[in-house]
């Protein structure tokens, strides 16, 4: 019977030295030539479990076995060598090397002992890419080839190391619906030549649609390994947080009011010579939600970027309530009432060995309310966390707890606490619920649109694309640094209309994109 | 971990760091001792290491030595200071090493003003030390500024601040303001009331500049612990770009821990100057700067914690100065003692393996803790 199996691993328990158990006696099991689903919320320990399969964590206690044979994984060169390949959800490739350099990292093929190779790198790539069909540029530099490329070489990398078992985590975050249909093509061409497929996701149609089993974690803990065509969505929503979830927001039809962040013609070439806004306009009234979709790297960072005061466009200008905010500081544009949750959360949003009640106060430490002249107003300090923890729902022991050891979507919670209750005129979120559970997510989306019709301007960032559909009263998508289109309402649109315009296949005319300012 | 495990760890570590660390030293004790034969050395071994760790508070007959103790506790009144300016500006991430330059120039600001400038009573004496820090809060300025607004590496600066101030110290002393009655390099003497009282009159040279220093510890964990300001450096400390995110002035913070690790640093060596002298004699750097980075990083950046990681310090080089003058051990070796002590101490990694399987542990009881009140509550 374990002769089927290429991967065991029995009985897996991970403790963290921070305390934080992330795997309790797993049990997960990979039979050869399958496409192996591993689900479950944020901080199930999914990653955790892969990284022990890919040498890079060790198990607490517990035992692996490839191919029926006992191993110890202590470091990703001996999982390689074993047939195990991982493809990273953030890419681990060197932007300004090319596809083919990337390809042979480590591996470089040699010309008189000494010399790279690069003809024989080309050719290597180019059997691969034809052999696996996963068509790459040889030649191309990887920072300018698109993500879905990307990807492919990530592959291809882990293929042309040997790899017989790939595990792919969340390898859809990043892509296009396109490109997805497309990848999913080729992993069902790779398991029928022979390759095993461990496929990290949280998205069910995707699950459905090409995984023959799966293994569901919730709590660090197994759920059971269930066949896909055995279970049904519903039941995997239920396995997986232990509660049917809807993730629909009701919300009532907008009433925009007065424009609240006016945005004309902002242009910003990058420090490599990049166009990457291009006569950006848009406004934003109170009481709406405005959504920008797009595909990563089309120009939303920077736009976020100038909004927020970190960086200034080479060409137009940002306004809030008629105040230009251009060469203004964080604090300046804060004290113009505009919030903003942080792609990053980690870096910007949170000091993670300080407490909760720290993170909570670091927009207003200075505020009156907050302090006895000098000293902190210490019992104010602990109301306003203490209100803020239980009005957020923010799951801990108490507010001095360190905001670190809280996981992905309580430390979101802790941002957004912060962010939503300082009286904002207009808040900027962007990415809002990235990688978070179900649970937060729902609770920052119902809270976005319960302040958008209390009467606050929200600009949406978001490259999930069911949450700006959902949240948006309208939306643009951008595209190549440009805004490819303006949906008055996002009622009627779907996944594969909005893939064309963020691919760039498709684009509005400059009056109908026009109408997003609203003149 | 829970707090018990936490506690249990701590203690465990402390103690054998010190085991190992003692261990150490007796080697190195042993293969330098005198003596003809293995007993012997044995038994001068075990004299040297007794007076290292017993004389600083008991005589030889077992009574305790009150001329010894405040000997070590006159020892912690500057490295408290530079400690104390270390954890500051420590824990706003900025390594600032010119608590070092900024204790000699505060103790020489502080001499100038108590010779040469007639106030009356002991306001003479604060007025002096307390123009001696902000000498050496303004001198920061330089690596300060430099850091917050061209970016240049404030450790960098600081260092060679050191020296730089050292040299010119020294160039002013032989140049312009030395006794050239006397045959050392020294300042005329300072005013009578300018002179710090001593808590005891018994040569220790006690002052109740001690006492300023423990007002200061709390001072500055309030700062720290208990304003805007300090909230700020130590977020600063923490994740720099989330505090300018938050909207908070970081080139501000950059220098004002800065300034005020300055501050801290120059009244520790006016506090010094006052306490224990009465001429200004320095003609190198006096290294209680580098012995504040001890302190401070042994105190984990945290002001409350200054005295003990101070008494600590002070106690092993007292102690070590016994072992030296009483049990024949060799000087250079006690930098060498001193130094294992203190490596085993600091160490972050030691004993992590066993930490871990404390946290293990520590994880599996409070799961089975859970699975137990949860079996209860299902059977209710």
């Amino acid at each position: 019977m374990s002769e089927e199996y290429v991967i065991q691993m029995k009985g897996i328990t991970k403790v963290y030295s921070n305390g934080t158990v992330a795997n309790q006696d797993v049990n997960f099991n990979v039979k050869k030539g399958e496409i192996h689903a591993l689900m479950g919320e944020n901080g199930a320990g999914k990653s955790t479990l892969m990284k022990m399969l890919f040498g890079l964590e060790m198990p607490t206690s517990g035992q692996i076995l490839v191919n029926g044979e006992e191993v110890s994984l202590s470091s990703p060169t001996v999982a390689i060598q074993k047939g195990i390949g991982m493809v990273h959800q953030h890419f681990m490739l060197v932007p300004s090397l090319t596809v083919a350099e990337n390809m042979v990292l480590g591996m470089v093929p040699k010309k008189s002992g000494m010399l790279i190779d690069y003809k024989k790198a080309v050719q290597l790539t180019e059997e691969y890419s034809k052999k696996f069909n996963l068509h790459v540029e040889a030649n191309a530099k990887v920072m300018d080839i698109p993500v879905g490329m990307k990807q492919k070489v990530e592959i291809l990398k882990a293929l042309v190391r040997g790899a017989k078992i790939l595990i792919l985590d969340e390898p859809t975050a990043v892509l296009t619906s396109q490109e997805t249909d497309e990848l999913f093509t080729q992993l069902k061409h790779l398991k029928t030549e022979g390759y095993t497929i461990i496929f990290i996701s949280h998205k069910l149609n995707e699950i459905m649609e090409i995984t023959d089993r799966m293994t569901i974690l919730r709590g660090g803990r197994s759920m059971g390994i269930y066949e896909t065509k055995d279970v049904t969505p519903q039941e995997i929503s239920r396995l997986m947080v232990g509660r049917d979830v809807i993730l629909k927001v009701e919300k009532e039809k907008a009433e925009p009011q007065e424009e609240v962040l006016r945005v004309r013609e902002l242009e910003y070439v990058n420090e490599w010579g990049k166009k990457m806004l291009d006569k950006v306009s848009f406004s934003v009234r109170k009481g709406e939600i405005l959504g920008i979709a797009g595909v990563e790297g089309n120009g939303q960072k920077e736009l976020v970027d100038m909004l927020f005061g970190f960086n200034r466009p080479n060409a137009g200008n940002i306004q809030v309530n008629g105040q230009s905010i251009l060469g203004r500081n964080q604090r300046q544009i804060r004290e113009m009432h505009v919030s903003m949750v942080p792609e990053d959360r980690m870096l910007y949003g949170i000091a993670g060995t300080a407490s909760i009640e720290e993170n909570l106060i670091s927009d207003r430490c200075g505020e009156k309310r907050l302090n006895h002249g000098f000293l902190f107003n210490m019992g104010a300090i602990h109301r306003e966390s203490g209100r803020l923890v239980k009005d957020y729902t923010v799951l801990c022991k108490n507010p001095s707890q360190s905001v670190g050891s809280l996981s992905g979507g309580n430390i979101q919670k802790v941002v957004v606490a912060r962010e939503f209750s300082n009286d904002p005129k207009l808040i900027i979120a962007d990415q809002p619920t990235r990688g978070i559970d179900v649970g937060a997510t729902e609770f920052i989306r119902k809270k976005l649109v319960e302040l958008s019709r209390s009467g606050i301007a929200v600009l949406l960032i978001s490259a999930d694309l069911n949450e700006v559909m959902e949240l948006s009263d309208s939306l643009i998508i951008m595209c190549g640094g440009r805004i490819a289109a303006y949906f008055e309402d996002t009622k009627d649109l779907t996944d594969d209309l909005m893939g064309r315009y963020m691919l760039g296949i498709e684009k509005q005319s400059p009056e109908e994109i026009r109408r997003v300012c609203h003149e | 971990m829970n707090k018990k495990n936490s506690t249990k760890f701590s203690l465990i570590r402390g103690a054998s760091a010190l085991g190992i660390a003692l261990l150490v030293a007796f080697l190195l004790i042993f293969f330098s001792a005198q003596g003809a034969t293995f007993s012997e050395k044995i038994a001068s071994s075990i004299k040297a290491l007794r007076e290292m760790l017993i004389s600083p508070l008991f005589k030889k007959n077992g009574n305790f030595s009150m001329k010894n103790f405040s000997d070590v506790l006159a020892g912690m009144i500057p490295i408290m200071f530079t400690g104390l300016a270390t954890c500051i500006m420590f824990g706003a991430n900025q390594f600032n090493l010119g608590a070092e330059g900024g204790i000699m120039l505060g103790a020489f600001v502080t001499a100038l003003v108590a010779i040469y400038v007639p106030l009356p009573g002991p306001l003479l004496m604060v007025a002096a030390v307390l123009t001696g820090a902000a000498a050496v809060g303004i001198v920061m300025l330089i690596p300060a500024v430099l850091k917050a607004k061209l970016g240049v590496s404030e450790m960098v600066n600081s260092l060679m601040l050191n020296y730089v101030i050292m040299y010119f110290l020294n160039y002013l002393m032989n140049s312009y303001l030395a006794d050239t009655s006397k045959g050392n390099t020294q300042t005329f003497p300072f005013r009578e009331n300018a002179q710090i009282p001593q808590m005891i009159e018994n040569g220790s040279r006690l002052s109740w500049g001690f006492v300023v220093g423990i007002i200061m510890v709390i001072l500055c964990w309030i700062f720290m612990y208990r304003t805007r300001w300090g909230y700020g450096i130590r977020m600063t400390g923490i994740n720099q770009p989330f505090v300018m995110y938050s909207g908070m002035n970081v080139p501000l913070i950059v220098i004002l821990c800065q300034v005020i690790g300055g501050f801290l640093a120059g009244m520790g060596g006016g506090i010094e100057m006052l306490g224990r002298y009465n001429v200004y004699n320095w003609s190198a750097l006096p290294g209680y700067g580098w012995t504040g980075i001890t302190v401070a990083i042994l105190a984990g950046n945290n002001p409350i914690y200054v005295p003990l990681a101070a008494f600590f310090m002070s106690y092993l080089t007292k102690g070590c100065t016994l072992m030296s003058t009483n049990a024949n051990v060799p000087s250079q070796l006690i930098s060498i003692i001193q130094a294992v002590i203190f490596i085993f101490f600091a160490a972050q990694q030691f004993l992590s393996g066993y930490r871990q399987k404390l946290v293990v542990k520590s994880a599996r009881e409070e799961l089975a803790q859970k699975a137990l009140s949860a079996g209860e509550r299902s059977e209710k």
